[in-house]
């Protein structure tokens, strides 16, 4: 599910790299220090794009150095000094990966997402007392959406609503003081969950198909169980619709944040990575599951 | 606090004509609020654009000279604003329309009629209430062009801009005369393709041309060139 917003990489330039890797370090540093080594495993790139996009909209210069860690003890890596922003996202990074692995042992007795979700349980008590109001929408989003799941919910839009509105909880930081700039990157997470939702579905739909399990998409568009490569040929256009749209939203209201700190890293993704991952996702382009690796 | 119309524009103090124009145009096109239609955003944007507009004036004051009028977008502008206008108007009539026949007639009366509820569902949508407008929508028996083309910009709004299509789509079918459907599905085209193709990644290298393209360019140029008796590549 989680792991799609990702840089267009050979489109950036290598300071940007550097700098966008400082940022994934910082968060996964803060994991660690503050919930313990095994965090650090759940971290994903998502949560490092919410870091790098909150902590542009404070106008204080990039601060960090170079540090090593456990991953890479050998080479010394550009590391940024933490902030409240790294703190708020290493949180819903927590949040959201507990709740994605409890969802996995529940729904599917997933041993991988059943022992996850335990050695999180800990971190997570600790984040919900922080975030109480927060954990209490997105459960309840939550809640709706494995409603609907139940259900065999024939409405792609109706499925993905409920995505889209916990990862609207996720972007509305409270640490943005302006109203509407907290209301527009709530669109911004709204949409994105969205995509995110769909591309995920249609991404699943064979796997979904093997194990007889519900998807949306093969819902909707009524799969009437002859060859899986030519139903999705079928959708693909009305699939990329709803994709290219969302995205064409996300990207609107992030013009009218009118970000100008990491604009090189930031623009890459939302102009270019965002409309890789789609297409490769979309076209098949050999990345089969590579978000799998938890 | 006012803004520092140079920094709003994105130009150094003393760019020429031309750079403020370009800075401007710019900014005009990420901001124009056709881009932002059924968007909950859509405010905004608008204030976004006034902000823009007075920059533009100021600086364009400041370079002193005889500047009178803001490029091309200046009028796009000012008409969607226009068409904003009579939407106003609309709703003003609506409004004594309706003060009217809840003093003229009973209140029940004024339901009944389909036209009506279709002007207050418009009503809402445009005031943002999506709740009341869907409520509207759903009382209505007669489900015409009209009817798809409401409940499309309620599903756009919400953002279920797969229904959002869908529904437009249907009204654009239904009803092919008729501009305002055709014009909304357009919109929603154009976000499409303007969205992929913006400059970031037209310029990157997904789709710049590869070895191949190269390799049937000069093909084709040679074949050209041997058409009218010459000859670019020797060997072949």
């Amino acid at each position: 599910m989680f792991g799609y917003v990702e840089p267009d990489k050979p489109e950036l330039k290598i300071r940007e790299f550097d700098v966008f890797r400082g940022y994934y370090c910082s968060l996964c540093k803060t994991l660690g220090r503050n919930y313990g080594q095994v965090s650090r495993l759940t971290l994903n790139y998502d949560l490092a794009f919410l870091y790098v996009l909150l902590d542009s909209m404070s106008s204080l210069p990039i601060n960090g150095k170079r540090q090593r860690c456990i991953a890479h003890p050998f080479k010394k890596r550009f590391v940024v000094f933490p902030n409240v922003f790294a703190e708020y996202s290493s949180d819903m990074n927590i949040i959201l990966m507990y709740y994605n692995l409890e969802d996995k042992w529940s729904d599917e007795k997933n041993i991988l997402g059943g022992t996850g979700a335990l050695a999180l349980k800990r971190a997570f008590k600790k984040t919900k007392k922080r975030h109480t109001e927060k954990c209490t929408a997105i459960e309840n989003h939550l809640k709706a959406l494995s409603d609907l799941e139940k259900q065999e919910c024939d409405s792609i839009d109706e499925v993905a609503e409920e995505f889209g509105a916990i990862m609207r909880e996720v972007f509305e930081c409270k640490h943005i003081e302006d109203e509407n700039d907290r209301k527009t990157l709530g669109w911004m997470g709204y949409n994105l969950g969205r995509w995110i939702y769909i591309l995920d579905a249609y991404d699943d739909i064979e796997k979904d198909m093997k194990h007889n399990s519900y998807n949306p998409l093969v819902k909707q568009y009524d799969f009437k169980g002859d060859d899986i490569s030519s139903f999705k040929e079928t959708i693909r256009e009305k699939v990329d619709f709803s994709l290219t749209y969302s995205l064409s939203e996300v990207e609107k209201a992030y013009s009218l944040l009118g970000v100008e700190k990491n604009k090189g890293i930031l623009d890459n993704i939302l102009y270019s990575g965002l409309i890789v991952k789609t297409d490769k996702v979309l076209h098949e382009r050999g990345i089969k599951n590579e978000k799998e690796s938890l | 606090m006012k803004k520092n119309p140079y920094k709003v524009l994105g130009i150094k103090e003393g760019a020429s004509y031309d750079e403020i124009k370009r800075a401007y145009r710019e900014l005009a096109k990420k901001y124009h609020p056709d881009r932002y239609q059924n968007n909950p955003l859509a405010d905004l944007a608008e204030e976004k654009m006034r902000e823009i507009n007075e920059a533009y004036d100021t600086v364009m004051k400041n370079a002193g000279g005889n500047y009178q009028y803001r490029p091309d977008y200046e009028q796009s502008y000012d008409n969607s604003n226009a068409s904003k206008g009579t939407y106003g108007q609309q709703y003003q009539q609506q409004q004594q329309s309706s003060s009217q026949s809840k003093s003229g007639y009973n209140y029940q009366h004024q339901y009944a009629n389909e036209s009506d509820l279709e002007n207050r569902a418009r009503m809402y949508i445009n005031s943002g209430n999506l709740n009341e407008a869907q409520k509207i929508l759903d009382r209505m028996k007669n489900r015409n062009a009209a009817w798809h083309y409401l409940q499309g910009l309620v599903f756009l709004r919400r953002g279920w801009y797969d229904r959002g299509y869908t529904n437009i789509q249907k009204a654009a079918n239904m009803d092919p005369a008729n501009f305002e459907y055709r014009n909304a599905l357009n919109n929603l085209n154009q976000q499409y393709t303007g969205y992929r193709q913006n400059n970031y990644y037209r310029n990157s290298y997904n789709s710049s041309p590869d070895m191949c393209n190269l390799c049937i360019n000069l093909w084709c140029a040679d074949s050209l060139c041997e058409c009218l008796g010459g000859d670019l590549i020797g060997c072949c």
